[in-house]
């Protein structure tokens, strides 16, 4: 009985002090992104680590759908809940950092040991910056290139993948085969963010950009992607999937050619029961002017945060770990001092030294505070005319005439 | 006599019937046990080629479910119960006077609802952070959520009332019953049936409860089922095998109960009309 | 004092409690958002005044440009087709299968429990679900069709112009059937059976009889039931991001949600809560149907 009680009060006294010690100021900093909701990802991982790592202050983490985490991180700075640290799809990074909603980062990131802007890729450094001011870091990049079934291909007698956008058009023509419900090619022509991210390159090759939709080479472009569904070498649905499920019909072989990016890489190695390739966007004209998408995530510290300093050093933490991105997440580091290793997957390999490739031409979307605008306007005009409500020309004239009035 | 066969000409009718409307429901299931390149097979495989069960027990287990599902059981049985405490009570007014004013209560109750709960959220939430409600997310999302099943249940726990023989009521009055007294004694347990089920189903409907939660309650352990769902679809991440899989996991104990229970639901509801 | 205490326990005070507490408990969870999109919408709103009333004002520069979108009439023919076509499928199909399940025969009230389904599926799974179904390539809708031969060519669901607003009725009505049924059942169950037998006596045959009796007996339940099922689908918006997102070219695109791309994916709060302040003017329509239908409510 009395050792009972004797025991229970050494308890007591043991969990007491076990519990003074993390009550010696210790900061919360609040981090939100969208990583970890199928597996293991960058975000949850790095803070689970990080909590380890430290006493003094503790990350708190938080998991948003893609589609929900600009309006919750909108709505909760409006109302002054907004976490300390949030990671963003780069285009939606100018909504914030163009209004001082994101804190000006440029003097610590000139003091900092770990992160140095001249390691960065261009592209992904300018969708970070506002004004010659530096609101963030990136936290890693991507881009799209053109996956492709060797077996089919040979199949057809085709040895190279196309370089132009006619080859391409002819390419999978070609490879169409209604009897083994087999598509040319599939892609992503949705009406949302995944639709522009596919079509604007190809307005860029041609020599226009986001402010300026309608050049002719444009309006080709977009004949040609309606030649590709009208014959029935694209599947109609390219307008209503997402770039996963349009590339899930690639790797059930029932799309011989696939617009895509890196993160398929892993699926593709596991599903794909055949031999595959990636290969660079074709061009308007052989040797033409190339271009790409961007895509990838940023970090930002809100402007409100109540310890700057602290949620300054998780940012440095996360940062210092970008050589495990590509090894542990499968995701490229948006530097260009970090070399990425072998996986031994020589499939993985080949396609990831064409995703490189293609990322020096990888062109930011805006950075524009009204870019979600922009974006309509382009995925609007590209639904008219697969569609064929309106000519190509008409709908990127009015897509062209919607920018100028967001632009000014 | 000699149409002694309609009857089971009905039931075999009744069957194809439930056999398509529950064919979605069948979908889930065999597409949960696809793999994940099997699902975009054209033509599409009515049996899954290599039926993987495994799904099941590492969904739960990587999704946390456990908690996701006991989140939604709370969530659901708090919205119930302010629905029925608030509802029963102004259902049986509306119910008990023919009057210009109760025109216009029942009128109100339905205006109210004007607003998708998508365009309401960002008011409530602003207003929720004013008085300091988002500290007890769960239980502001319960109250949002019970403002927007009210009026589904006072419209059907009314027509209930509307069928309680009011002269049981005035002879509970005349017998030197309060008012108060009649309806806890006399009105209530009259209406019992109707409101047991009406509760059932405010519960059932509040169980999947999305919009609301997803925005108010950041805390994961906190969340229910249908936000630990939406958590998998990603742009470039949308594990169909394993959503249907999660999806199956969420409905089926519902569904299980609901159709040990149906029986009573719909005899609850249809049969009032012949005590 | 005990006048006002008396009159709670047994008067009109204990009716006013009653309602009142529900009233209070709706005007601060509904009626107050339903204020702040009002004065939203005739405000010039940025996102980061979202948390305050005090904006400047905007008159109605709001409602100029939402009809100026070129989307708006299509939208608004949308919002239409997909209520009328929806509560319409949902009825008729609901009543069907509520008189079908009527008539006695062995398993009738079991086999209906089972259409209670779709009543406990949440939005988010049936779209998913919906979205399978009615794929176009991979889709089990297709290759059913082509099975019993009803069509030769592949239908694109949710890509196609001219299917894809049917696509989301499709799935809406699925939905929205369980309820319709369970309403119709009850209020046909309120039919007394001695009405029936009378009329069989005089002569009358069973289309004379459905609509000499169970309609007009029925017409606070049809109220009640299209009522709600206006509100319910106007405000349906899980299916739309599940299976369609309004596309393709807004050709599935309804109110509710457009009001939600113009607040959440455009960042244009102004522009949306003008859209659901538009929406106000159809569930004020369906509110006043509903009031007028309980006149015709029998008391038990």
């Amino acid at each position: 009985m009395k050792l009972r009680t004797l025991g229970l009060m050494a308890g007591i006294a043991l969990s007491a002090m076990g519990m003074a010690v993390p009550t010696m100021a210790q900061t919360v900093i609040k981090v939100w992104s969208i990583d970890g909701a199928n597996s293991p990802g960058i975000g949850d991982t790095l803070s689970a680590e990080f909590n380890e790592q430290n006493t003094d202050i503790q990350i708190e983490y938080r998991i948003l759908p893609f589609d929900d985490i600009v309006n919750e991180a909108l709505r909760a700075f409006a109302t002054g809940n907004a976490p300390d640290i949030v990671s963003l799809d780069n285009p939606d990074f100018a909504l914030f950092s163009s209004r001082g909603a994101f804190l000006d980062i440029t003097d610590r990131v000139a003091a900092s040991e770990i992160i140095k802007t001249e390691n960065y890729f261009e592209g992904p450094l300018n969708s970070v910056m506002w004004d010659g001011k530096l609101y963030g870091v990136p936290k890693y990049t991507d881009t799209i290139g053109l996956f492709y079934n060797k077996d089919l291909f040979e199949k057809a007698g085709i040895a190279e993948p196309p370089k132009t956008w006619a080859e391409l058009v002819d390419t999978a023509a070609k490879l169409t085969d209604p009897s083994t419900n087999t598509y040319g090619i599939t892609f992503s022509a949705r009406a949302g963010e995944e639709g522009t991210f596919q079509f604007l390159p190809w307005i860029q090759m041609a020599g226009g950009s986001y402010e300026n939709v309608n050049v002719p080479g444009a309006v080709e472009a977009l004949e040609y992607w309606k030649a590709m569904v009208d014959s029935k070498s694209a599947s109609q649905d390219v307008l209503s999937l997402g770039q996963w499920d349009s590339t899930g019909t690639f790797n059930s072989g029932n799309a011989a050619m696939a617009v895509s990016g890196p993160w398929e890489l892993d699926r593709m190695s596991e599903d794909a029961k055949f031999d595959w390739g990636v290969a660079l966007l074709p061009t308007q004209t052989e040797g033409g002017p190339r271009s790409s998408a961007l895509g990838g995530f940023n970090y930002g510290i809100f402007a409100n945060s109540k310890n700057p300093d602290d949620a300054f050093k998780v940012l440095e933490f996360f940062i210092s770990q970008d050589e495990r991105l590509f090894p542990d997440f499968s995701s490229l580091p948006a530097r260009n001092d970090i070399a990425l290793p072998e996986t031994g997957v020589a499939l993985k390999d080949a396609a990831l030294k064409v995703f490189q490739e293609q990322l020096q031409y990888a062109q930011p979307r805006g950075p524009h505070p009204e870019w979600q605008k922009i974006s309509k306007a382009i995925y609007d005009a590209m639904q008219a005319t697969l569609t064929g409500q309106m000519s190509a020309k008409d709908a990127l004239d009015q897509a062209q005439a919607t920018i100028q009035g967001i632009v000014g | 006599m000699t149409r002694s066969y309609v009857p089971w000409l009905l039931l075999l009718l009744a069957l194809v019937l439930a056999a398509i409307y529950l064919f979605p429901l069948y979908w889930m299931y065999v597409t949960s046990l696809k793999t994940g390149s099997e699902i975009f097979a054209n033509p599409p495989s009515f049996w899954p080629a290599e039926p993987n069960l495994e799904i099941y027990p590492s969904t739960w287990a990587r999704r946390t479910m456990g908690t996701f599902l006991w989140n939604s059981v709370v969530i659901a049985s708090g919205v119930t119960a302010f629905t029925v405490i608030l509802g029963t009570g102004c259902a049986y007014v509306l119910a008990r006077y023919r009057s210009v004013w109760i025109d216009i209560g029942l009128f109100a109750i339905l205006m109210l609802q004007v607003l998708p709960a998508s365009v309401m959220i960002t008011p409530l939430f602003v207003g929720f952070n004013q008085v300091g409600l988002l500290n007890s997310p769960r239980f502001a999302v319960v109250l949002a959520a019970a403002a927007k099943s009210m009026p589904f249940f006072v419209v059907l726990v009314r027509a209930t009332f509307m069928s309680v023989p009011r002269e049981l009521e005035e002879a509970a009055l005349v017998d030197g019953n309060s008012r108060v007294g009649a309806f806890f004694s006399i009105v209530l347990p009259l209406a019992r049936n109707g409101i047991l089920v009406c509760a059932i189903l405010t519960f059932m409907s509040s169980f999947g409860e999305y919009i609301y939660s997803k925005s108010i309650i950041q805390d994961t352990a906190l969340q229910p089922a249908s936000v630990g769902l939406s958590g998998f679809l990603g742009p470039n991440s949308t594990d169909w095998n394993s959503i249907m899989a999660y999806s199956a996991i969420y409905v089926t104990p519902i569904l299980a109960v609901f159709v040990l229970l149906q029986r009573r639901i719909v005899s609850g509801l249809t049969s009032r009309a012949l005590k | 004092m005990s006048r006002i205490f008396n009159s709670m326990r047994d008067g009109k005070g204990f009716d006013l409690i009653l309602v009142g507490a529900a009233m209070v408990f709706l005007l601060a969870l509904a009626g107050l958002p339903l204020v702040y999109n009002v004065v939203m919408s005739f405000q010039q709103v940025d996102m980061f005044t979202l948390g305050s009333l005090v904006r400047p004002f905007a008159g109605f520069a709001n409602y100029v440009a939402v009809v100026q979108q070129p989307e708006f009439w299509l939208v608004t023919k949308n919002t239409l087709i997909f209520v009328f076509a929806s509560m319409a499928g949902q009825f008729i199909i609901g009543f069907a299968l509520a008189l079908f399940f009527a008539q006695n025969f062995p398993g009738a009230s079991t086999i209906r429990g089972l259409f209670l389904v779709s009543w406990v599926m949440p939005g988010l799974v049936v779209g998913g679900i919906w979205s399978f179904i009615l794929a176009g390539d991979y889709g089990v809708l297709n290759a059913i069709l082509k099975g019993l031969g009803l069509t030769q060519a592949t239908i694109f669901w949710k890509s196609d112009p001219n299917f894809s607003l049917w696509a989301v009725v499709i799935a809406n009505i699925w939905l929205g059937l369980a309820f319709n049924m369970l309403l119709l059942s009850v209020g046909l169950a309120a039919i007394p059976r001695d009405l029936y037998e009378a009329a069989e006596l005089d002569g009358a045959n069973a289309f004379q009889r459905f609509w000499t009796i169970t309609l007009p007996m029925m017409r606070s339940t049809i109220g009640a039931v299209l009522s709600l099922g206006l509100i319910g689908t106007l405000q349906q918006f899980d299916l739309f991001p599940a299976l369609t997102e309004g596309g393709p070219a807004n050709t599935s695109n309804v109110a509710g949600y457009w009001a939600w791309q113009m607040s959440f994916q455009l960042y244009d709060f102004a522009k949306g809560a003008t859209i659901s302040v538009m929406m106000f003017v159809l569930v004020l329509f369906a509110s006043v149907v509903y009031v007028r239908s309980t006149r015709h409510e029998v008391r038990g």
